[in-house]
C-alpha cells in the first residue's frame, strides 16, 4: 500500500474546518498579545527605535561620563 | 548602570555599493524592458538574431528588475537600517563582501545564460542549475551575516523592520530551494522533478512569494525603517506593524494558486488561493494606512521634500496593487485578466510604484548621509519625480486598456454566436496604439532613472577625500541575556547553557524564527501536499504518452527560445476558449511535462491544441517569416531554426533524465537518437513533397515542428479511436 492510497482513502475533507478554527484562534492570540495595555509603553520605546540618533560624531561623545 | 560601554562603527562602505548597484542594474533591467516594449510593436527590432529575441530577453528583463534592481535595493536599505536598528557593525565585512560580489555574480551569469536560451522556463525562477545553487550559497552567507549581527546587537528588542527581514530571508530560501529541484541533463540544462499540474502548482506557490517575499516585505521592512526617519516621527501604530507582519506571514504562503484559476489546478486548491488573497486585502491596507498616516502632521513636508514625496507615491502604489491584486484573484474577474496586459500593469503599478519609488526615495534620503555632503540637485529630484510619476501612469493608464481591450474581444460572440473576432492577430492590432503609448511612459520613468544616476554620480564626486566614520558607543546587552530565559536550577545542564556559545544561541530570535518557519511550512504543505498524494485530483488518461526523443528535443528548443512568453498551452473550460482553440485542458494530460509549459500572457494564441491544425510545411514557413504566412503577425522570425543542425547525440542524455524521473520511455532510454533520426527524416521528407526546402532532417526546425504537431493530439487521437501505439511510435504524420 503507497502513501498516496493511504492519503486518497484517509477522507480529510474535515480538515477544512478545523484549519480555519486554528487560524481563528492564532490570529485572536496574536492580537489580544499584541494590544494588551501592558505591553502599551515597551511598544511605544520599540517604535522610537529608528528615531534613536545613530551616528553621533566622535568629538560630541568624548569625554562624556554616564 | 553599566558604566562600560562598547566604541564600535557602521559599516557604510558596502551600503555605496550596494547603491551603486542598485542604480546600475536598475537602468540595465528598465532599459531592456523598453527594448522588448517596443519589439512587440516592431518585431524586426530584434534584428534576427537570437540573443535579441522577444522570449529570451523578457526573462531577462523581469530577472534584472526583480533580482538585480529590487534585490539590490533590499540589500541596501537592510545594511544600512540593520546595523543601526541593532547598534552592532554587520557580523563580518568578509561576509559582507561575498554577499555583494557574489550576487553581482549570479546577475552577470544570469545576464549571459538568460540571452543565450538557457532556462528553466519558470517565470523568475529560469536561471539554470549552476546559478542556482550559487544563489542558495549567497543567500546563505548573507543569512549567517544577518543572524550573526542579530546575536551581537546591543539593542534588545528587535524592531519591526527587521522581523520583516528575517522572514523574507527564511521564506526566500525556502521558496527557492523547493522550486528549482531539478535533475540536471548537462552543465545548463534540468528538467524539473515535478511535472504538469504539480509543477505548476510548485511554481506559481514560488512566483507569487517571489512578489511577497522578495518584492514586499522586504520593501515593507524598508518601509517601517525609512518612513519614520524621512518624517521624523515614529510609526503611526507600532501595534498595526506587528499584526500587519503576522497577518502577511500566515496568509501569503497560500495565495499562489490565484495564478492557475480554470486551469488543469483542482478547483479546491484555486478557491483556497482566492479565499487568502482577498483576506490579505485587510493587512495589507492596514500596512498601507499605517504607512500614510506616519506622516501625520508632517504633510506640510511632503511639498518641500522629494523623499516624502517617493516615499508617499511608494505606499499608495502598495494599497492600489494590494487592493487590486485580491480583486483580480477573484476568480470571475481573473477570467477576464488571466493572459492579458491587465496582469502586466497590475505588475508594473507594484514594480515601478511601489518598489522603484520606495527604492527611489530610500536612495535620496540616504545619499547625503552616504556620501557626507549635499544631495547635488534637490531640483532635479523633484523633476526625477514628476517624470516618474506621470511616466508610471502614463504606462498603467496604456496598458490596462490594453489588458482590457484584448480580454473582452476574446470572449465576444457576434449575434450568431460565433466568435467576433476569430483571428487571434486582429486583437492583436487593436493594442499597437497602446503597446507604443506604454513604451512612451516606460521611457519617461527610464528619463527619470537618467536624472537619478545623474544625481547620484554628481553627489558622489562631491564626497569628502576621505569618509568620516564616526565611532558609536552602546552598552552591551547583559551577558547573562537571553531571549527565553535560561533555567535557574544548577546542574551539568544549567552550566552547559551558561556556556559562551549557547548565549549567542540564545540571543538569536529563535522563538520568532520558528513561528514564521511554522506559519510558511504549514501553509505550503497542507496547499501542495494533497496533489501529489490524492490521486482524484489528477486523473490519468490512457492516451496520453510520452513525447517520441524528436519532440522531447524540438521541447527543449520551445524552452530555449522562451516561446511560453508568449504562448499559453492551457485551455481554459470556456466557450469562448473552446470555441477558438479547441477542447480544454485536462490535468492528466501533463503528466510528462517536465517542466509545465502552460505560460501565463497570450501576446499570441494559445497552442495546447496545435498539433495538426496546419501541415508541416506551415510552420517551416511560419517559423521563417512569421508575417508572411498571417500579415500584420508580430512573432519574430527564427531563421536560425533551418540552419542550426540538431543535436541528435544529446537526446540520449535527455530521455534519459526524464526515464530517471519516472516517465516511462521504455525502448529510447536504449537508442533515443536513432528514434529522432528517424523520425526526423519522416517529417523531412513529408516537407520535402510538399513543395518546401529538402535536407531539413538534421536541422532545428524538424524537431520544433515535430512537438508543435504532437501539441493536444493525444486526448483527440483517443476520441477518434486511433490506437494508442501510433502515438507512440511518433508516427503523427
Amino acid at each position: 500500500m503507497r502513501l498516496s492510497d493511504i492519503m486518497s482513502g484517509a477522507g480529510l475533507s474535515g480538515y477544512a474546518q478545523v484549519a480555519l478554527i486554528i487560524f481563528f484562534i492564532a490570529f485572536l492570540a496574536i492580537a489580544v498579545w499584541i494590544f494588551l495595555p501592558s505591553r502599551r509603553a515597551a511598544m511605544d520605546a520599540a517604535s522610537r527605535l529608528p528615531l534613536d540618533n545613530d551616528t553621533p560624531p566622535t568629538s560630541n561623545r568624548e569625554g562624556v561620563v554616564r | 548602570m553599566n558604566a562600560r560601554l562598547d566604541r564600535f562603527s557602521y559599516d557604510d562602505a558596502i551600503v555605496r555599493k550596494f547603491l551603486f548597484a542598485t542604480f546600475i542594474w536598475g537602468l540595465v533591467g528598465m532599459l531592456v524592458g523598453l527594448v522588448i516594449a517596443l519589439q512587440l510593436a516592431y518585431p524586426n527590432l530584434s534584428f534576427g538574431l537570437p540573443v535579441l529575441s522577444f522570449g529570451r530577453l523578457r526573462p531577462l528583463h523581469t530577472n534584472a528588475v526583480i533580482f538585480a534592481f529590487a534585490g539590490n535595493a533590499f540589500f541596501l536599505g537592510a545594511y544600512y537600517s540593520s546595523q543601526r536598528l541593532l547598534k552592532a557593525r554587520m557580523f563580518s565585512d568578509t561576509l559582507s563582501k561575498l554577499h555583494f560580489w557574489g550576487w553581482q555574480l549570479i546577475i552577470v551569469a544570469a545576464a549571459l545564460t538568460l540571452p543565450l536560451g538557457f532556462t528553466q522556463a519558470k517565470e523568475y525562477a529560469e536561471l539554470e542549475w549552476p546559478i542556482d545553487i550559487a544563489i542558495a550559497v549567497v543567500w546563505v552567507i548573507f543569512a549567517v551575516n544577518f543572524f550573526g549581527t542579530i546575536a551581537k546587537r546591543r539593542e534588545r528588542h528587535l524592531y519591526v523592520a527587521i522581523w520583516f527581514y528575517i522572514a523574507s530571508i527564511i521564506t526566500v530560501a525556502i521558496l527557492h530551494i523547493f522550486n528549482n529541484l531539478a535533475i540536471p541533463a548537462g552543465p545548463l540544462k534540468s528538467y524539473s522533478i515535478y511535472a504538469g499540474v504539480q509543477d505548476a502548482f510548485m511554481q506559481w506557490w514560488y512566483g507569487h512569494n517571489a512578489v511577497a517575499f522578495f518584492l514586499t516585505t522586504p520593501f515593507l521592512g524598508l518601509m517601517y525603517y525609512f518612513m519614520p526617519k524621512a518624517a521624523d516621527r515614529p510609526v503611526f501604530s507600532y501595534r498595526l506593524s506587528i499584526l500587519h507582519f503576522w497577518t502577511l506571514v500566515f496568509m501569503y504562503i497560500w495565495a499562489g494558486p490565484h495564478h492557475l484559476h480554470y486551469t488543469a489546478l483542482p478547483e479546491w486548491a484555486s478557491t483556497l488561493g482566492m479565499l487568502f488573497s482577498v483576506m490579505l486585502w485587510a493587512p495589507s491596507w492596514g500596512g498601507m494606512v499605517n504607512g500614510l498616516l506616519t506622516l501625520r502632521g508632517a504633510w506640510r513636508k511632503v511639498v518641500e521634500d522629494p523623499v516624502l514625496k517617493f516615499f508617499v507615491v511608494a505606499v499608495t502604489a502598495y494599497g492600489m496593487a494590494t487592493f487590486e491584486g485580491p480583486v483580480l484573484s477573484i476568480k470571475s474577474v481573473n477570467a477576464l485578466a488571466h493572459y492579458t496586459d491587465w496582469i502586466i500593469a497590475h505588475v508594473h503599478t507594484g514594480a515601478l510604484g511601489w518598489n522603484g519609488f520606495m527604492a527611489f526615495g530610500m536612495i535620496y534620503w540616504l545619499l547625503p548621509r552616504l556620501f557626507q555632503t549635499k544631495l547635488h540637485s534637490h531640483k532635479l529630484a523633484e523633476v526625477h519625480f514628476w517624470l516618474a510619476t506621470f511616466g508610471m501612469i502614463l504606462y498603467a493608464a496604456a496598458i490596462y486598456s490594453a489588458g482590457l481591450t484584448q480580454g473582452l474581444m476574446w470572449r465576444a460572440f457576434d449575434a450568431t454566436g460565433r466568435l467576433q473576432f476569430p483571428d487571434f492577430v486582429e486583437t492583436t492590432m487593436r493594442l499597437m496604439p497602446m503597446y507604443l503609448l506604454r513604451a512612451a511612459g516606460g521611457g519617461l520613468y527610464i528619463a527619470g532613472m537618467g536624472l537619478f544616476g545623474y544625481n547620484i554620480f554628481k553627489t558622489w564626486g562631491a564626497r569628502p577625500a576621505a569618509y568620516d566614520v564616526p565611532v558609536i558607543e552602546a552598552a552591551p546587552l547583559a551577558p547573562n541575556y537571553s531571549e527565553t530565559p535560561a533555567p535557574v536550577s544548577g546542574g551539568a545542564l544549567a552550566g552547559f547553557a551558561r556556556a559562551a556559545w549557547h548565549r549567542t544561541w540564545e540571543r538569536l530570535p529563535v522563538t520568532f524564527s520558528v513561528l514564521v518557519l511554522v506559519a510558511v511550512i504549514v501553509a505550503s504543505l497542507f496547499e501542495i501536499i494533497p496533489t501529489f498524494l490524492i490521486r482524484s485530483n489528477i486523473p490519468t488518461i490512457a492516451s496520453v504518452k510520452p513525447y517520441t526523443p524528436l519532440e522531447l528535443a524540438g521541447r527543449d528548443l520551445y524552452i530555449r527560445e522562451g516561446c511560453f512568453n508568449c504562448h499559453s498551452q492551457m485551455i481554459r473550460p470556456f466557450r469562448y476558449e473552446t470555441e477558438r482553440y479547441g477542447e480544454y485542458s485536462k490535468p492528466g494530460e501533463f503528466v510528462y511535462d517536465h517542466p509545465f509549459l502552460w505560460g501565463s500572457r497570450r501576446i499570441g494564441p494559445d497552442l495546447a491544441r496545435e498539433g495538426g491544425k496546419y501541415p508541416d510545411l506551415w510552420h517551416v514557413r511560419h517559423f521563417a517569416n512569421p508575417s508572411q504566412i498571417t500579415a500584420r503577425s508580430i512573432m519574430p522570425r527564427y531563421p536560425w531554426f533551418e540552419t542550426n543542425a540538431l543535436d541528435f547525440e544529446g537526446i540520449q542524455k535527455k530521455v534519459d533524465v526524464m526515464a530517471m524521473l519516472g516517465v516511462p520511455y521504455g525502448d529510447a532510454v536504449n537508442n533515443a537518437p536513432t528514434q529522432a533520426r528517424a523520425q526526423a527524416k519522416l517529417i523531412a521528407e513529408g516537407i520535402a513533397a510538399q513543395g518546401g526546402p529538402k535536407g531539413l532532417e538534421g536541422k532545428e526546425i524538424v524537431a520544433i515542428v515535430a512537438y508543435i504537431q504532437r501539441l493536444g493530439r493525444d486526448i483527440k487521437l483517443a476520441s477518434a479511436g486511433t490506437p494508442d501505439h501510433a502515438v507512440a511510435a511518433g508516427g503523427s504524420h
